[in-house]
C-alpha cells in the first residue's frame, strides 16, 4: 500500500513537468509521423535534426539573438537537413533508412562544429516561455501554455495544408508514387519538401527543448527516434489514423500519453537504464501486431514502403 | 494528334543479352482517332506506351503530341497532356486514399495545385454525378478508401479519372486484362462510350483480338519494335479475328486463347 501511495504521489507531482516536456517533444513525433505516414518514407533524420535545432538555437541565443528568431533559424537548418536526406534517397537511390542514418551520423559532426564543444549553457537567456501573460516564467505552467499554443497552431496549419490541393498531392506521393507521377505530381518536389518539413519540426522541437532546459548538448537526440516512434504508435492506437485529422492528432495525443507512461514507470521504480529496452520492446510489439493478427484472420491491406 | 518519329530504344546495350525494344518505330495517330495496338509478347507495345508517357527515355527519336515535342519532358509534365490506365488496377489509383481524393488528384492533373481546400461541395457533387454514369454505385462511396473496392471498381474508377478533363491523348495499357470477363466487358463498354462522347485521341494496347476487331478506327500490329502492319478505314471494318491472328508470325498461346 505504501509503495502504491509513494508511486502515485511522485507520479502526480511530476505530471506538470512531464506534460510540458511532452508537448515540446510532440513536434519530434510530428516530424517522425509526416515522412513515415504521409510519404511512406521511413526517416531517421530526426535523430540528427533534433540536436541540430538545439545546437543552432543554443549558439544563437548565446550570441544574444532573441528567442523567436533563434527558433526560426533552427527550423530552417532542420528543413535543410530533411531536404538532404530526401535528396540522397532520390538522387542516388539509397534506401530511405540508410539515407537517414548517413544524415544523422554526419549531423553529429556538424552539430559539434556549430557549437564548438559538446554542450553549451544558455541559462538566463530570454526564452519564448518568458512571454506567457499572467504566468510566472520558468514554471511548468508557462511552458505548457506556450508549447501547447505553438502545437495547436502547427496542428491547425498542417490540418489545413494536407486537405488543400497541394497537400492532397503530397499524400498521393506517399500512397502511390507511380500513380502520383502519372497524375502530374512532381514526386521529387513533394518528397523533398515533405521530408524537409518534417526535419523543420524536429529541429523546432530541439530548439524549444534547449530554451526549456537552459542548455544545448550534442547528445540530446540520443534515442529520441525510438521514443518518438513509441509515442506515435500509442497515439495511433488511441485516435486511429483513418483520416487526416486523426493522423495529425496522433503525434500530440501519443506524445502526451507516452511521456506520462514513462514518468509512471520511473516513479514505480523502474531503473532508468532499462528504459530504452522497454521502449524498444514496446515499439516492436506495436509494429509486430499486424503481422501476428494476419497469421489468423484474412490478410489486411498491404502497407507499402519505398525501397 | 500523336506522332512517334523514329523512336529507338535498346536495353542492355553492348552486352550479350542486348535487346532492341523499339527499332526506329514510326506511328501517327490523328486527333480523335482510336488506335488499337496488338503484337506478341516482347513486340515493344509496353516500351512504346512507356516512351509516350515518359516513363522510358528514348535513345533516339521524337514523341510529338498535338504538334509539341514532349521528348525531353518528365512523366509529371507530360501528364498535362495525356492520361493513362494501367493493366494493374492497383497501379492507377492511390489505395489508401478515398474515391473522392483520387478523383481530385485526377482533376488536378493538368492544372496548378493551389493552397485552397481540395474537396469542396461543388467538386463532390460533380464527382458523384460522373461516377453515377458507371452504374456501379461508386457515387455513394466517395469517402471509401480505394483499397476496399474490387478490382473492377478500381479499374472503372481509373478510367473515369483518366477520361475526366479530356486529355489530349488517352493511353490504355491492357486495361481490361486483369478483370473477369463480365467486368472486363463493363469497363470496355464504359471506355468506348467515353472515348466516343469526348472524341479522345486514344491508343489501346490489347491481347484480346475480339476487342481489336470490334473497337477503334485503326489496328496497329507491332513486331520486334517496329510497326509490322496497319489496318484502317473500310479494311478495318471488314477485318475478322482469324485475319488478325493470321498475321502473327509467332502464335503465342495467349493469342490462341484470345481467339
Amino acid at each position: 500500500m505504501d509503495f502504491l501511495q509513494d508511486t502515485l504521489a511522485s507520479f502526480v507531482s511530476l505530471v506538470p513537468v512531464t506534460l510540458a516536456q511532452s508537448l515540446i517533444l510532440a513536434f519530434v513525433v510530428l516530424g517522425i509521423m509526416i515522412p513515415f505516414r504521409m510519404l511512406s518514407f521511413p526517416d531517421l533524420t530526426s535523430e540528427g535534426a533534433f540536436p541540430l535545432g538545439g545546437c543552432v538555437c543554443g549558439v544563437l541565443m548565446a550570441a544574444g539573438m532573441p528567442p523567436v528568431p533563434a527558433i526560426l533559424v533552427a527550423l530552417l537548418a532542420g528543413f535543410l537537413a530533411g531536404c538532404c536526406t530526401a535528396f540522397i534517397h532520390l538522387r542516388f537511390r539509397i534506401h530511405t533508412l540508410l539515407a537517414g542514418i548517413l544524415m544523422m551520423t554526419m549531423l553529429y559532426s556538424v552539430n559539434l562544429r556549430i557549437m564548438g564543444r559538446s554542450n553549451l549553457s544558455v541559462f538566463g537567456s530570454p526564452t519564448v516561455f518568458d512571454r506567457v501573460p499572467f504566468l510566472q516564467p520558468g514554471f511548468p505552467a508557462s511552458k505548457i501554455v506556450m508549447a501547447g499554443a505553438i502545437g495547436l497552431l502547427a496542428f491547425l496549419l498542417l490540418l489545413h495544408f494536407f486537405r488543400t490541393e497541394k497537400g492532397t498531392a503530397v499524400r498521393a506521393v506517399g500512397a502511390n508514387p507511380e500513380m502520383a507521377e502519372a497524375q502530374g505530381i512532381n514526386v521529387w518536389l513533394a518528397t523533398i519538401g515533405g521530408v524537409g518539413l518534417a526535419g523543420a519540426f524536429s529541429a523546432a522541437s530541439g530548439a524549444l527543448m534547449v530554451q526549456s532546459q537552459g542548455f544545448a548538448d550534442v547528445n540530446m537526440g540520443l534515442g529520441i527516434l525510438i521514443n518518438g516512434l513509441a509515442a506515435l504508435m500509442i497515439g495511433e492506437a488511441i485516435v486511429g489514423k483513418q483520416s487526416v485529422l486523426r493522423q495529425l492528432a496522433a503525434p500530440f495525443v501519443g506524445a502526451v500519453v507516452y511521456y506520462q507512461l514513462v514518468s509512471f514507470c520511473l516513479a514505480a521504480g523502474m531503473p532508468p537504464p532499462d528504459l530504452k529496452l522497454a521502449t524498444g520492446l514496446f515499439v516492436l510489439a506495436m509494429l509486430a501486431l499486424p503481422s501476428l493478427k494476419r497469421s489468423r484472420g484474412p490478410a489486411p491491406a498491404r502497407e507499402t514502403f519505398r525501397e | 494528334m500523336l506522332e512517334i518519329r523514329s523512336a529507338r530504344k535498346v536495353f542492355y546495350k553492348g552486352q550479350a543479352d542486348e535487346k532492341i525494344a523499339l527499332d526506329d518505330l514510326d506511328l501517327r495517330l490523328e486527333t480523335g482517332e482510336f488506335g488499337v495496338v496488338i503484337g506478341s509478347n516482347g513486340a515493344g507495345k509496353s516500351s512504346m506506351l512507356n516512351a509516350i508517357s515518359g516513363a522510358l527515355v528514348l535513345d533516339a527519336g521524337r514523341i510529338v503530341i498535338n504538334g509539341d515535342d514532349v521528348t525531353a519532358m518528365p512523366v509529371h509534365k507530360r501528364a498535362m497532356r495525356l492520361a493513362r490506365v494501367f493493366q494493374d488496377p492497383m497501379k492507377g489509383t492511390a489505395a489508401s486514399m478515398t474515391v473522392a481524393e483520387n478523383m481530385l488528384l485526377a482533376e488536378l492533373r493538368a492544372s496548378r495545385r493551389t493552397l485552397r481546400r481540395g474537396l469542396n461541395p461543388a467538386r463532390l457533387a460533380a464527382y458523384r454525378e460522373r461516377l453515377s454514369l458507371l452504374g456501379l454505385g461508386l457515387e455513394n462511396r466517395l469517402d471509401t478508401r480505394v483499397e476496399l473496392l474490387s478490382g473492377g471498381q478500381r479499374q472503372s474508377l481509373s478510367l473515369i479519372m483518366a477520361v475526366g478533363g479530356s486529355p489530349d491523348l488517352l493511353l490504355l495499357d491492357e486495361h481490361t486484362a486483369a478483370l473477369d470477363p463480365r467486368t472486363a466487358d463493363i469497363v470496355m463498354q464504359a471506355t468506348v462510350r467515353a472515348v466516343e462522347a469526348l472524341k479522345l485521341t486514344t491508343l489501346m494496347v490489347t491481347h484480346n483480338m475480339q476487342h481489336a476487331v470490334d473497337f477503334g478506327h485503326r489496328v496497329v500490329m507491332l513486331d520486334a519494335g517496329r510497326v509490322r502492319l496497319q489496318i484502317a478505314g473500310d479494311e478495318k471494318k471488314a477485318v475478322t479475328v482469324p485475319d488478325l491472328i493470321g498475321h502473327f508470325s509467332v502464335k503465342t498461346d495467349r493469342m490462341f486463347l484470345a481467339s
